[in-house]
């Protein structure tokens, strides 16, 4: 084993005493308010078993797609408007402001309102809350883009578009994707909240249909799969994107 | 093609006078050397002539047409700045590729520039990597290669080895005198240090301490020997400072 792994090693020290720590006060206080992690670990196989496992985490997924990747087309634009006009950088800072002091409950009752029971509720509201965080970061880089670089691209005669595609691309590219990170652990998050209302499937739909029919267990379960699914996604999508755009460093 | 250069009484004002007036004329194929204090306004000189920044008076020739400030003038300018610029993305090849764009040349004559003028600046063999795994010189040299890349009606130069060890410093000057030969442009080239100038200007013209006039004007052809040439100038530019730092007031 290398240096890197043992570096865990505390961390999996700790998890021990938590396990133990879990599984008295278990016996202490009873399943219903505190299940076995061994209750947890077959309710976990269980729903691998039977397929729900997928069912449910595609349902969530697909609802954070459109309303995550909706953010992100928008905030895109947003990006584009504030390299193309000054005037617009101003007016997206203002808005973005007011975006992000707007609580998620805020959205939830209004996406009721407007769009019904319906999967739209959680895909609104999943929009309203990332957009802010996305398009933060990539006005952010935009800002942020080297000005002597782009007077050096005026010397050399540059187009717009040239410029654009070789020097503010690839230096806001990094914003985008720290900004895509947070703002997809922020969409599971939110998205979890808003399913809760009127929709039949999703994850926080069946932590909430759990926790009616007293199945504490699956309630664990559930929340288990939610870490693994956000663990994933940082590892294997942003950390690998961020380390290929980072290769010339 | 190299062409003259006309500076007709040109001034600088930011919140105070930054150059009173300044006036020359540089022939085709020169190599001028702008010496004087530090902050004298040699930087704003140079961008004013580069048509990075307008002037507040006065007017720029190049080849006979006037320069605008924006930037967008009609004749080639290359500039080489006090950092390298390069984009730390691109490879140094794609750097030197890139502002061919403009110039309409297709791909693989994009290719074949930016590997000629790379090996002229002595970077044979690192057209492939990135500028932050090369050393400080040699970003500084692609920095060269890219602007002699558009093969530019006038190449201006910023302290372009103010980065650079003394070591470096003199290979890098004996190569940009050797390029100047090989590729007669008309270069003017903005510096402090004064034996840096006495060894590579054909041309070397002294401001005053800020706002900047021209203090002396010197053909460096030979006819005044060049340890005196120094010494003059040392002279010359000692005075600026202490007038300088005299406007300025004791510290």
């Amino acid at each position: 084993m290398s240096a890197r792994h043992w570096r865990h090693l505390p961390t999996l020290g700790v998890a021990a005493v938590i396990v133990a720590g879990w599984v008295l006060l278990s016996w202490r206080y009873g399943a219903y308010v505190l299940p076995s992690p061994l209750a947890v670990a077959r309710g976990f196989g269980d729903i691998v078993a039977s397929g729900e496992i997928w069912r449910h985490t595609a349902a969530s997924l697909g609802r954070i797609l459109v309303g995550f990747g909706g953010a992100v087309v928008v905030a895109l634009l947003a990006g584009l408007a504030s390299f193309l006009w000054r005037t617009a950088r101003g007016v997206i800072h203002d808005f973005l402001s007011v975006l992000n002091s707007t609580s998620v409950f805020v959205w939830i009752v209004i996406s009721i309102i407007w769009f019904g029971l319906s999967n739209w509720a959680p895909i609104f509201t999943t929009f309203m809350i990332t957009l802010p965080v996305v398009a933060s970061n990539i006005v952010q880089g935009v800002e942020h883009v080297d000005r002597r670089l782009l007077e050096m691209g005026d010397v050399y005669r540059l187009s717009g578009r040239q410029k654009f595609t070789a020097i503010v691309v690839p230096s806001t590219l990094p914003y985008l994707v720290a900004g895509m990170k947070v703002g997809f652990g922020l969409a599971l998050k939110v998205s979890v909240v808003a399913e809760i209302f009127g929709v039949t499937s999703g994850i926080g739909y069946v932590m909430n249909y759990s926790r009616e029919i007293l199945a504490t267990q699956m309630v664990f379960v559930w929340a288990l799969v939610m870490v693994l699914i956000m663990t994933a996604t940082d590892t294997l999508l942003f950390d690998a994107v961020s380390r290929r755009l980072d290769r010339w460093r | 093609m190299a062409v003259t250069l006309e500076v007709t009484a040109v001034g600088k004002d930011f919140l105070i006078p930054v150059i009173d007036s300044v006036s020359f004329s540089v022939e085709a194929g020169e190599f001028v050397c702008l010496l004087g204090p530090n902050g004298c306004g040699k930087t704003t000189l140079l961008r004013i002539v580069g048509g990075l920044e307008p002037p507040t008076r006065g007017r720029v020739l190049l080849g006979g047409e006037p320069v605008s400030g924006s930037g967008r003038h009609t004749r080639k300018v290359g500039v080489v700045f006090q950092e390298d610029r390069l984009l730390p993305w691109m490879t140094l090849r794609e750097n030197v590729e890139l502002v061919c764009k403009p110039l309409g040349l297709a791909a693989a004559a994009r290719r074949a520039t930016a590997d000629r003028y790379l090996r002229l600046a002595g970077l044979a063999g690192f057209e492939g990597y990135h500028p932050l795994r090369v050393s400080g010189g040699m970003r500084q040299r692609a920095a060269i290669a890219r602007a002699l890349a558009i093969e530019p009606d006038l190449l201006l130069m910023d302290e372009p080895f103010g980065a650079l060890d003394a070591q470096n410093r003199r290979i890098m000057q004996a190569e940009v005198r050797r390029i100047w030969r090989e590729t007669g442009r008309t270069i003017l080239f903005v510096t402090h240090a004064i034996d840096e100038a006495v060894a590579i200007g054909t041309t070397l013209i002294m401001l005053t301490a800020r706002p900047a006039r021209i203090r002396e004007l010197v053909r460096n052809d030979g006819r005044i020997e060049r340890g005196k040439l120094t010494d003059d100038l040392n002279t010359m530019i000692m005075e600026e400072v202490e007038r300088q730092q005299g406007v300025v007031g004791p510290l």
